[in-house]
């Protein structure tokens, strides 16, 4: 985890990336009523996380964030990073087409596409509750980055990025998802591991697992299915 | 179907279960001929490797005939005779490019165990606790085999069930052990273990050009079958010294390869105390793994050789002599078996008749026996090498 957050600051000094949340808003969505624990609002309105206005965040983060403690910090940016057999730009294509992402995030149900930069997303959270928010595109470079951000009325507003880089060797390429959101209650990790069973970074690990395992192997291998003995079953069951 | 499941510490029992299904597009449905237990699986049955399920159908080393394809199988046909490589490859990961195929990115269900446990997963594996994936075992009427164009491989014609079955996991193991030794003409080789493994590594090693290879065993008839089948100076460690008769045996010098065919339980009789610490240490969960071989290996091995380690380890290891390995230059090779990488040359091996693993299969027993044959396999009685059984 700390590797992971250290590696994160470093992408926020160099100022290479935007923030923005796609992943961010599906384990949200699930979050979304869960009230903000009073310190933390109190930080976040005061801006101790230089979050208290999410629609600066990218020009205020990298300043605040290294300056912040782990535990502080951790909640509000998740990243996640893997290396796929493929080249860059089909990737980025793949990504690009917001359709394919319901396969990459199990809460997602649907992406809309309202014009060139507007989106419209609806997930379901734990108990089926039915969640949507619009989504905008910040910054879209062919085959390296796409950037986006929640527009106003997300209940839990977020921003996202992704960016591909080719691996040295015949690597194929590098794959950063960072998220960066508000967390729903003081323990916003805990939160929303409580609701979705795996924390935030796991959830953008997977995310990121599901689209190397899609693009490589060609499916999602699985055991779900699979026979079993009877005492397993019975268990099951129970 | 009938299917051997794993329901607790040595509690193994055959029972009904539901036939497999196609699950995705590069699955393919073997009927199993053949099944046969492994060393490895006494890890899973004695309770050492957590994260088994009661339920588990377990076994990874089998032979059969394909029943049924997924539509993206494109290599293997209905009625292919097949053995499948134990350890899965996707095919398509820089690892299996790379012919790692046990270090496969993508055949591994369930990454999460092993991402915490060691930092990165590996692939999965038939029947192997789910930790490795949780794919249900061999030891059943049939068996789903993912990506099978990768991990299934049509037995050459002429070759029998009985000599092609063990070239799903104990050959390749064996030989991946030998080849990992990076084996030089005039070199000598001790293995530690003639087991399945053990055997099929010493016969590699002569395959591979060693000059002589020693054998470590306790149990007279697999000493036996070493020297007789595999051609091994058999040396039986309850009886001399391993690091005074294996110096004796090179001239001073130490093997220049040394090969664990054993793991995570050693029975280290000759270490006596050693033995005891780590074995309470593991009891109580201090220590996962007694590493009683690999201590030996350091310290006999030449100065500047290779350890190659393919007897298998779950965990953490203690009092790890790590002064004598730097100072010794001593290079460690090791991990599971790349089958797929194998399975070629190794068939061409039998054809020519350089390398018959049938020797391996003492017992031949119907899968209802199944509990009572991995019984006998533990406790090496009725001089026991491998049971394979006909489900």
């Amino acid at each position: 985890m700390m590797g992971g957050t250290a590696l994160g600051l470093a992408g926020l000094r160099r100022g290479s990336w935007a923030l923005a949340a796609l992943g961010g808003g599906l384990f949200l969505a699930g979050a979304a009523g869960v009230p903000i624990a009073e310190p933390v609002a109190r930080r976040v309105r005061e801006g101790d996380f230089g979050l208290g206005d999410l629609g600066d965040v990218a020009e205020r983060l990298p300043g605040v964030a290294g300056l912040l403690p782990a535990a502080q910090r951790e909640p509000t940016t998740t990243q996640a990073n893997v290396t796929v057999a493929a080249p860059p730009d089909k990737l980025f294509r793949h990504w690009r087409n917001f359709r394919n992402l319901t396969e990459l995030f199990p809460h997602l149900d649907a992406v809309e596409v309202l014009s060139d930069t507007e989106s419209r997303w609806k997930a379901h959270g734990p108990g089926g509750v039915e969640v949507v928010w619009h989504s905008a595109l910040d910054k879209v470079r062919e085959n390296e980055l796409i950037t986006w951000h929640t527009l106003e009325g997300a209940q839990l507003p977020h921003r996202g990025s992704v960016m591909f880089k080719p691996a040295p060797g015949d690597r194929g390429t590098e794959v950063r998802l960072t998220l960066v959101y508000q967390p729903p209650a003081g323990a916003g990790g805990r939160a929303v591991s409580r609701l979705f069973g795996s924390a935030p970074e796991q959830q953008a690990r997977e995310a990121l697992r599901r689209l190397k395992r899609i693009m490589e192997a060609g499916e999602l291998p699985t055991i779900e299915g699979q026979p079993r003995g009877n005492r397993g079953m019975r268990e099951v069951m129970e | 179907m009938r299917a051997l499941c794993w329901n607790g510490v040595n509690d193994l029992r055959v029972e009904r279960v539901p036939d497999p299904t196609i699950l995705g597009p590069h699955d393919a449905i073997i009927k199993v001929n053949l099944s046969s237990v492994c060393g490895s699986d006494l890890h899973l049955i004695d309770g050492y490797v957590p994260t088994m399920k009661p339920g588990d159908v377990i076994g990874h080393e089998f032979l059969g005939e394909v029943v049924e394809k997924g539509p993206e199988v494109l290599r293997l046909n209905r009625g292919d005779r097949v053995i499948t490589v134990s350890i899965i490859g996707c095919g398509k990961c820089w690892h299996c490019q790379h012919e790692e195929y046990s270090l496969c990115d993508n055949s591994n269900p369930q990454p999460a165990y092993e991402e915490a446990a060691y930092g990165h997963c590996t692939a999965g594996i038939f029947g192997y606790s789910h930790a490795f994936g949780g794919y249900a075992g061999s030891h059943a009427e049939y068996i789903r085999v993912p990506f099978a164009d990768t991990n299934c491989f049509r037995v050459p014609e002429g070759v029998s069930d009985e000599k092609a079955v063990f070239v799903s996991d104990a050959v390749p193991t064996g030989y991946m052990a030998a080849d990992m030794g990076g084996i030089k003409k005039g070199d000598i080789v001790a293995v530690w273990g003639c087991g399945g493994v053990g055997q099929m590594a010493i016969r590699s090693a002569y395959l591979m050009g060693a000059e002589r290879v020693i054998g470590i065993d306790r149990y007279p008839y697999r000493l036996e079958a070493a020297q007789m089948k595999a051609g091994a100076e058999p040396l039986d460690y309850t009886r001399v010294d391993v690091y005074d008769a294996l110096l004796a045996m090179t001239g001073g010098r130490g093997p220049d390869v040394c090969i664990d065919a054993v793991g995570m339980e050693a029975d280290g009789y000759d270490t006596g105390i050693e033995y005891w610490y780590d074995r309470t240490k593991q009891a109580i969960g201090l220590e996962n793994d007694r590493p009683a071989v690999l201590r030996q290996m350091i310290e006999c091995c030449r100065k500047g050789g290779t350890l190659s380690i393919v007897g298998v380890y779950g965990g953490f290891i203690d009092k790890f002599p790590m002064g004598a390995a730097m100072n010794k230059a001593l290079t460690f090779r090791m991990g599971q078996q790349h089958g797929q990488r194998y399975v070629k040359r190794l068939f061409e091996h039998i054809e020519k008749g350089e390398l018959d693993p049938s020797y391996l299969l003492t017992h031949k027993w119907s899968l209802d026996d199944g509990p009572r044959g991995y019984r006998m396999f533990k406790e090496k009685i009725d001089d026991c090498m491998r049971v394979v059984f006909t489900p």
